[in-house]
């Protein structure tokens, strides 16, 4: 069967020595940035795309990928033990996984929120495989008029999904497609915003941009915020859950999964929906509700499943369709122009072992993040102790050295851009995870926090592949009306590993 | 982590954020004022920039009103500490790595970087900034053979 064939490539894939340990690299980067607060996923894959630039295609995304779902294992860590969330997505494991702890059941409370999370990943993992067939096979019949469709219906979803306003939400993706505009116009070939710089002639390059907004406006924003360190004295004992709990969180679990394989596809979603809307649920299905905020199993295992299901399932639209789902598949596009793999329906096809190689090494990441959680536990916990400054300005150097290729432009976009990021964290985002934990069932992200980053996926639409499909765009015969947007692209394939 | 819950006339957020996009938009717009508009149906290289700015001032003038009829929270005061410090490392190094070299480059970037953080000393920040650079020109020159020069020319 296909299916099996293509798993069975994927997992070859995934299994070689040098994959395996990018995997590794990937979900333990990832756990570690998920179990401190303060720095998230987001720009920890913005410093780090521009070293993914030596690894062939399958390994960088392993690594990038590992990084995203390790850090869901790693937030409940902290959200449990410390209630701060590590974060946004393990906002809700704070309210009963950290009443489980203050009862001295920390332990059951991280063995459940593991368990939850393996199951999930296992089952989306499948979701993926099983979900990618088919979607492969309508790709195939995709031409322009497809793509213009599919590019409209992102960046609505992107918008009406957004978490807070969506009037922000609407000019972030304005904002975004103007930076895609810079550049030479392909069709005429006028100068557009290019301010007589001769590097901006080629366009706002993606890296700079991600790691500007991403990267250097958290790292500023999070160098604003007073420093916050609580020190960790709590004995972890009981790791293995008994069966009565594993009987009551797995109904929890499988409704969680569920919910995130579903809520993760949809664009624009983001982090935070999936294990809102699973608390909410368990909630609304609990015999006795009151139970909930008092250390509910449910209460863990439910919103644990279904955000790590969300983050894998999140990867859907982007290996089938070359849609982000979310800012971070959005940077996960960047990785792969970087290799020159222009991301889109076509991919399937073109590089099944890029995209089973990354689907089977979920599961495989989603193995190892079990055994590093579990018996690791004491590590990250003294982890949580220690200041996490010193790693910022290393990071950053270093991205720095790797960004510059010889070219000083990208670098000062990134300063630009940094700048930009840290203006509307600063007066937007302020409020993140902390006010959310304080008012659990508000809608999850302060408002405007995805702001600057529905800006990415906004950037990021005019650079998906529609005309540089010349076959198509030439059958569409006139440009769409929005293709405008959409036509500086071939520039972008063939500039992108030289970047 | 709790914001300060202060009130004020104005929501600043808004007000902010209306002035950033009406700013970006007037740019655009400046920036684009002599490429061919054309129209509708047959579209010149203007007329996306055109269309994409306009709609980028309505938001960005829609904002400023809501920011200033209506009352919201205050915004904490820019630290601009961080924010400089941090620019500031990333634009030195810009100008100074073709010029100065990735060594020197470095070690001045990791320096700057550090005034980011009132708890920066430049006791540890010396050695660490050392041992980066080494490491960066390890990893970029020799093993990766960027054609950035290690030392001034």
């Amino acid at each position: 069967m296909d299916l099996f064939d293509n798993l069975m490539l994927g997992l070859s894939t995934a299994l070689e020595l040098n994959n395996l340990g990018l995997c590794l690299l990937g979900v333990l980067i990832g756990t570690a940035i998920g179990v401190l607060p303060g720095i998230g996923p987001i720009p920890t894959v913005a410093l780090l795309l521009p070293f993914t630039f030596g690894l062939n295609p399958a390994g960088a995304m392993i690594m990038l990928a590992g990084i995203f779902y390790g850090a869901q294992y790693g937030g409940s860590t902290t959200a449990i033990l410390v209630n701060v969330p590590g974060e946004t997505s393990s906002v809700v494991t704070c309210i009963d996984g950290h009443e489980m702890a203050k009862q001295g059941k920390a332990g059951t409370a991280l063995a459940i929120a593991a368990i939850a999370s393996f199951f999930a990943g296992t089952m989306a993992t499948i979701v993926i495989a099983v979900m990618s067939v088919p979607l492969s096979v309508l790709a195939l019949k995709f031409t322009a008029v497809e793509y213009f469709s599919l590019l409209v219906l992102g960046l609505i979803a992107a918008v009406v999904l957004a978490h807070g306003s969506v009037a922000k939400s609407l000019a972030m993706v304005l904002l975004g497609l103007l930076l895609g505009l810079v550049g030479i116009d392909v069709s005429s070939g006028a100068a557009r915003m290019t301010f007589g710089i001769a590097e901006l002639s080629d366009g706002l390059d993606f890296v700079p941009i991600a790691m500007g907004l991403f990267g250097l406006g958290e790292i500023i924003a999070n160098l604003e915020r007073p420093a916050e360190r609580r020190v960790v004295s709590q004995k972890v004992r009981d790791l293995i859950p008994s069966r009565a709990d594993l009987r009551a969180a797995f109904p929890a679990m499988v409704r969680g999964t569920a919910l995130g394989s579903v809520l993760g596809v949809l664009p624009g979603g983001g982090a935070a929906l999936p294990p809102f809307s699973s608390y909410a649920l368990e909630k609304k299905l609990a015999k006795d509700p009151s139970r909930f905020g008092k250390g509910a199993i449910e209460g863990v295992a439910g919103p644990e499943a279904a955000n790590n299901a969300g983050a894998q399932t999140s990867f859907i639209p982007l290996l089938t369709l070359g849609i982000p789902a979310n800012a971070l598949m959005a940077l996960m596009i960047g990785a792969l122009m970087m290799q020159g793999i222009q991301p889109g329906p076509q991919i399937m096809t073109e590089q099944p072992k890029l995209v089973w190689g990354v689907i089977a090494s979920m599961w495989v990441g989603n193995l190892m993040l079990l055994v590093i959680n579990l018996p690791l536990i004491g590590l990250w916990v003294s982890m949580l102790k220690n200041p996490l400054s010193p790693a910022l300005p290393g990071d950053r150097a270093v991205l720095l050295h790797r960004h510059l290729r010889h070219r000083q432009q990208p670098v000062q976009c990134l300063a630009h851009a940094g700048l930009r990021g840290d203006r509307l964290l600063l007066h937007q985002g302020r409020r993140r995870a902390g006010a959310a934990a304080a008012r659990p069932r508000a809608r999850p992200a302060a408002r405007g926090e995805f702001s600057s980053r529905d800006a990415a996926v906004g950037w990021g639409f005019p650079r998906l592949p529609v005309a540089s499909d010349q076959r198509s765009a030439a059958g569409c015969g006139r440009r769409a009306s929005l293709g405008d947007a959409f036509a500086d692209d071939p520039a972008q394939s063939e500039g992108g590993p030289g970047r | 982590m709790s914001a300060p819950v202060t009130r004020s006339g104005q929501d600043w957020r808004d007000l902010l954020f209306g002035l950033f996009l009406v700013a970006v938009a007037a740019v655009a717009l400046f920036a684009t004022r002599n490429l061919n508009v054309g129209h509708a149906a047959d579209m010149g290289a203007g007329y996306m920039p055109r269309v994409v700015s306009l709609g980028l001032l309505a938001f960005g003038l829609f904002f400023c009103g809501r920011g200033v009829r209506r009352a919201g929270l205050a915004i904490e005061p820019v630290q601009w500490r961080p924010l400089l410090a941090v620019l500031a490392a990333v634009g030195v190094f810009a100008l100074t790595a073709e010029k100065l070299g990735l060594a020197i480059a470095s070690v001045v970037t990791v320096v700057l970087a550090s005034f980011a953080t009132r708890e920066g000393r430049l006791r540890e920040t010396v050695p660490f900034a050392l041992l980066l650079s080494g490491a960066a020109v390890l990893l970029f020159i020799k093993v990766l053979a960027l054609p950035v020069p290690v030392w001034p020319r």
